[in-house]
């Protein structure tokens, strides 16, 4: 009994200090001075206005992060498909190294992939251009794809292809009427996974970037020597409510528990 | 084996098998190649580079040389004058690596046990919360520990107006405070601290080390657990002698993980660790897009990084093997 | 012939042989059952006939065409799974009418078969259910719909009451073969219950270890079993090793008659087996040997009864339905035991090795 409410003032201090510094940062962006205070001083809301509307350096970072975000992951998606269907469908040494490969750039220190991204791009005469960057951040997410389409196919009954098989469906038949739509939920996973990694990150960004255009988070990176800003707060928001909405989907749509390696739920 | 080729294989006579396979080998090389090029060339590339040298005002040229790892390693003056700065960039990175990712780790798995033990609608807001703090931006992490931790408000803020500096100053404790650099004449500080920068690197691989502990406990058999308990184990016991025992492997993967991701690690150093603290990620950055420009030397350092990362991927894994063989 | 036939089929998984030559025929209308533990082979040999596995050797002819070769999407063979593989994707009505949408069948045709089926299965109105909407039993029905929409030649079933508890099971096998009666569909069930087997089968295959072990009816495999793995598998039996001398069995000191008298040579060794409701207790008027007995226990299950007798060659049950005996045994007991001389088989003993 006493090992049981320790166990939820654990649970409950764990969810507590994980939440801590993001509560600082929604309460900051209430400040109506330049400065960061916690708690805010003189409540507004006009950060808000400023961070959507006002300031063209804000709404184009924005812009920016939207566009390479729904790019990467769409092309993330589209190259982890081959891959991993190849390790499903035939197995074997060699898909297994492609897997491996495919997933090296997420596992590896950014900024040592974002210094190579940087050179490759500067020799291909495509730094700073905004299609090198999607293409960047799709090889650096490629893994999420890679690991959900590949459980959302292991989740694949061989039962079911031999059925279909045996009520006349030819290979592309079956992959086109059971394959892909079981897989489906899994893909779309994947696919927000990468969305959502790719809205915030800077560091390889900054690289292929070459400061001929920004995103938001690197935006917040660059002006970082000169101090945060309340509107550099209301980003943070956004971000945070942007990811939960996607992972509430993606929980309310699909199994997220067993999407990140549970045992599949007992019917 | 696989349906799919079986199936192929039933329905092709031998004879057509060979253009078979190659209709199926163009998309496969197509997306070797793909794969190869992204993920491949960016490294191999770091590492040419890396032999090169810088050109005053004309950025960098190729070239053969080992000069720029004898800086790393020994200094640009060597023999004449040795200098260690960038081997102490490299033990800093280490040194708050490790730290962090052991404590995630260890903070991580008592939480992600009892995590799940919840029921399955309970897991999964959990999984929301955790995976919207992972893909949180580091900047703005940075930001709310940076609030937090700033002598102007947050945490000493705090400590000032509920005495608990005062109380502090009474016990003698704060002198023991600004003896470990927490704390300045006036009240506690935590900008800038070996304190703060662990702390918010450990907060930042936190949520990973639960989803990367994820799998293999919501998988561990608790019936295990349940036999250990009926043949007398107490909880602590349960924890020593069934739980720890089996998560041995799992555990030691997460922390080299965490422990790679860490190396990497950029804002979390340059706001919160002091200036003679810095790693060798931030000298990467310098080097290559900052202040110093100098690429050929930022990718010899980068390869250094990765190399070393490498080693305590080989060693862990070696380890691993020995003890469970 | 019309019908499905099977010449020297076998099947090698890298150096296990999971198949031995088989040579079977399926004549048309008719419905068998492969019947065998599990391992013995006789879900490969279903794959095979469905063409999802690829026999290593042999032929497969289908009235009189040779369709070893032939892919499973070309065979169309309506196929049962064992948990059905029902898609989870679909709903109830797009599971039954798969096959006629991806062969391009007109979709006012494919609905109105899908509803015939739904009628056939009786799951009228269950069309747009989805499937984990469903019961097992229910799956089940949409499962044989599923394999029946193609009209296929031969229909396939791969332990398909596995899924279906006690009850619903016997059920469903009287009105699965009561429908494959209605149809007049070549049918295969694979199973390893044999209560399912002879319950539906025209013709029962007893399979072991890869091997064909007898091919025949109900009766015949229950009363004339030929080998005494079959003996053994199918129903239970007492058995007893022995040897044969002068036309007539000894086992230990007792000597037994048995008829007809059996074709061994003198001093052979044989396993012999008897059912458990073919000897009877302390009746003078029945024919054959009769040993002392002592009743060690007794088993009431209600519809029969059996009694457990210790005999000086061996243990061995006795059952008897209800009513049938007249006496109340009680452990302890001394009787005597009757073996009727038809009642008892006689086997070559290097079969006992099982």
């Amino acid at each position: 009994m006493i090992l049981r409410s320790l166990s939820n003032l654990f649970l409950a201090l764990s969810a507590i200090l994980l939440a801590l510094p993001i509560v600082v940062v929604c309460g900051a962006a209430l400040n109506s001075g330049r400065t960061m205070f916690f708690p805010p001083k003189e409540p507004t809301l006009s950060r808000f206005y400023e961070f959507f509307i006002a300031e063209p350096i804000w709404v184009t970072a924005l812009g920016n992060s939207i566009l390479i975000a729904f790019g990467s992951a769409a092309l993330a998606v589209l190259l982890a498909w081959p891959v991993a269907y190849g390790l499903w469908a035939k197995g074997g040494r060699a898909s297994q190294v492609l897997a491996g490969l495919g997933s090296m750039p997420f596992a590896l220190p950014p900024i040592v992939f974002g210094v190579g991204l940087g050179f490759l791009w500067t020799f291909l005469g495509a730094l700073g251009a905004v299609w090198a960057g999607i293409i960047s951040h799709a090889t650096l997410f490629l893994a999420l794809p890679i690991v959900t389409i590949s459980i959302g196919l292991q989740s694949i009954d061989r039962s079911h292809l031999d059925a279909a098989a045996t009520m006349g469906a030819t290979s592309s038949v079956i992959f086109r009427t059971v394959i892909l739509p079981q897989t489906m939920p899994y893909t779309i996973s994947g696919f927000f996974f990468a969305l959502v990694l790719s809205f915030n990150e800077f560091i390889v960004m900054f690289f292929v970037s070459a400061s001929a255009y920004s995103t938001v988070t690197l935006q917040i990176f660059n002006s970082l020597r000169n101090g945060y800003t309340p509107t550099m707060a209301v980003a943070a928001i956004t971000f945070i409510v942007v990811s939960l909405m996607v992972f509430s989907a993606v929980a309310r749509w699909g199994d997220l528990p067993r999407l990140m390696g549970a045992e599949p739920a007992k019917p | 084996m696989s349906v799919i080729s079986d199936l192929d294989a039933v329905a092709q006579p031998p004879n057509t098998t060979r253009s078979e396979a190659r209709k199926w080998a163009n998309p496969q090389v197509l997306i070797w190649a793909v794969v190869l090029f992204l993920c491949l060339t960016p490294f191999i590339l770091i590492f040419a580079v890396s032999f090169g040298h810088k050109v005053e005002g004309a950025g960098w040229v190729w070239g053969f040389s080992f000069a720029n790892y004898q800086r790393v390693f020994v200094g640009a003056e060597w023999p004449d004058q040795v200098t260690w700065l960038y081997l102490q960039r490299l033990y800093y990175s280490l040194y708050y690596a490790v730290i962090a990712a052991v404590l995630a780790v260890v903070t991580a798995f008592p939480f992600t046990y009892l995590m799940t033990g919840l029921s399955r609608r309970a897991q999964s807001a959990w999984l929301v919360f955790l995976l919207s703090s992972l893909s949180l931006s580091e900047v703005f992490i940075v930001m709310g520990w940076d609030v937090l931790l700033s002598n102007r408000s947050g945490l000493p803020m705090v400590f000032k107006e509920t005495g608990l500096t005062d109380w502090l100053k009474a016990v003698g404790w704060f002198d023991v405070l600004r003896e470990w650099g927490l704390a300045n004449p006036r009240n506690v500080k935590f900008k800038t601290s070996v304190l703060a920068t662990v702390l918010t690197m450990s907060y930042l691989v936190w949520p990973y080390a639960v989803i990367l502990l994820y799998p293999p406990l919501s998988r561990l058999d608790r019936s295990m657990v349940e036999a250990a308990h009926t043949m007398g184990a107490g909880p602590w016991t349960v924890m020593r002698t069934v739980v720890l025992p089996a998560m041995r492997l799992p555990l030691v993967g997460t922390i080299l993980l965490l422990f790679v991701f860490l190396l990497g690690v950029y804002v979390a150093v340059t706001v919160f660790a002091e200036p003679a603290k810095q790693t060798m990620s931030v000298s990467v950055y310098g080097a290559v897009r900052g202040n110093t420009l100098n690429a050929p030397f930022g990718a010899a350092q980068a390869i250094v990084l990765l190399v070393t990362a490498a080693i305590f991927l080989v060693l862990g894994q070696w380890m691993n093997r020995r003890t469970a063989s | 012939m019309n019908g499905l036939s099977l010449t020297g089929i076998y099947k090698d998984f890298g150096s296990v042989r999971a198949v031995e030559n088989v040579h079977l025929d399926f004549a048309q209308g008719e419905l068998t059952a492969l019947l065998g533990p599990s391992g013995c082979g006789k879900t490969t040999l279903l794959r095979m006939i469905a063409g999802l596995e690829l026999p290593s050797g042999g032929a497969i002819r289908l009235n009189d065409d040779d369709i070893t070769a032939l892919p499973a999407h070309k065979r169309r063979f309506g196929m049962v799974f064992q948990n059905f593989a029902l898609f989870p994707h679909l709903s109830v009505r797009e599971n039954i009418v798969y096959s006629l949408v991806i062969s391009g069948t007109a979709k006012a045709d494919a609905m109105e078969t899908g509803e015939r089926l739904l009628d056939l299965v009786q799951l009228k109105g269950y069309g747009d259910r989805r499937i984990s909407a469903l019961s097992g039993g229910q799956r089940q029905r949409v499962a044989i719909a599923r394999a029946l929409a193609q009209e296929p030649d031969v229909f396939l079933l791969d332990e398909p009451m596995s899924a279906l508890d006690a009850k619903l099971r016997e059920d469903m096998q009287v009105e699965l073969r009561l429908l494959q009666q209605r149809l007049g569909i070549t049918t295969i069930v694979v199973t390893h219950d044999q209560r399912e087997a002879m319950t539906m089968a025209d013709k029962i295959v007893v399979m072991s270890q890869g091997k064909v072990e007898q091919v025949g009816s109900p009766q015949d495999i229950y009363h004339r079993p030929e080998n005494a793995f079959v003996a053994d598998f199918i129903g239970r039996a007492n058995f007893f090793d022995g040897v044969v001398e002068n036309g007539q069995l000894r086992i230990a000191d007792t000597v037994l008659n048995t008829t007809p008298a059996p074709a061994f040579l003198n001093g052979s060794g044989v396993r012999i087996a008897c059912r458990p409701e073919l000897p009877c207790l302390d009746r003078e008027d029945v024919e054959g040997s009769r040993l002392n007995a002592t009743v060690t226990f007794v088993r009431d299950l209600g519809p029969a009864r059996d009694i457990h007798l210790k005999t000086a060659i061996g243990p061995m049950i006795v059952e008897y339905a209800q009513g049938e005996d007249q006496q109340q045994y009680r452990v302890g007991q001394e009787t005597v035991v009757t073996l009727p001389a038809e009642g008892l088989h006689v086997f070559p003993e290097e079969k006992a090795v099982l």
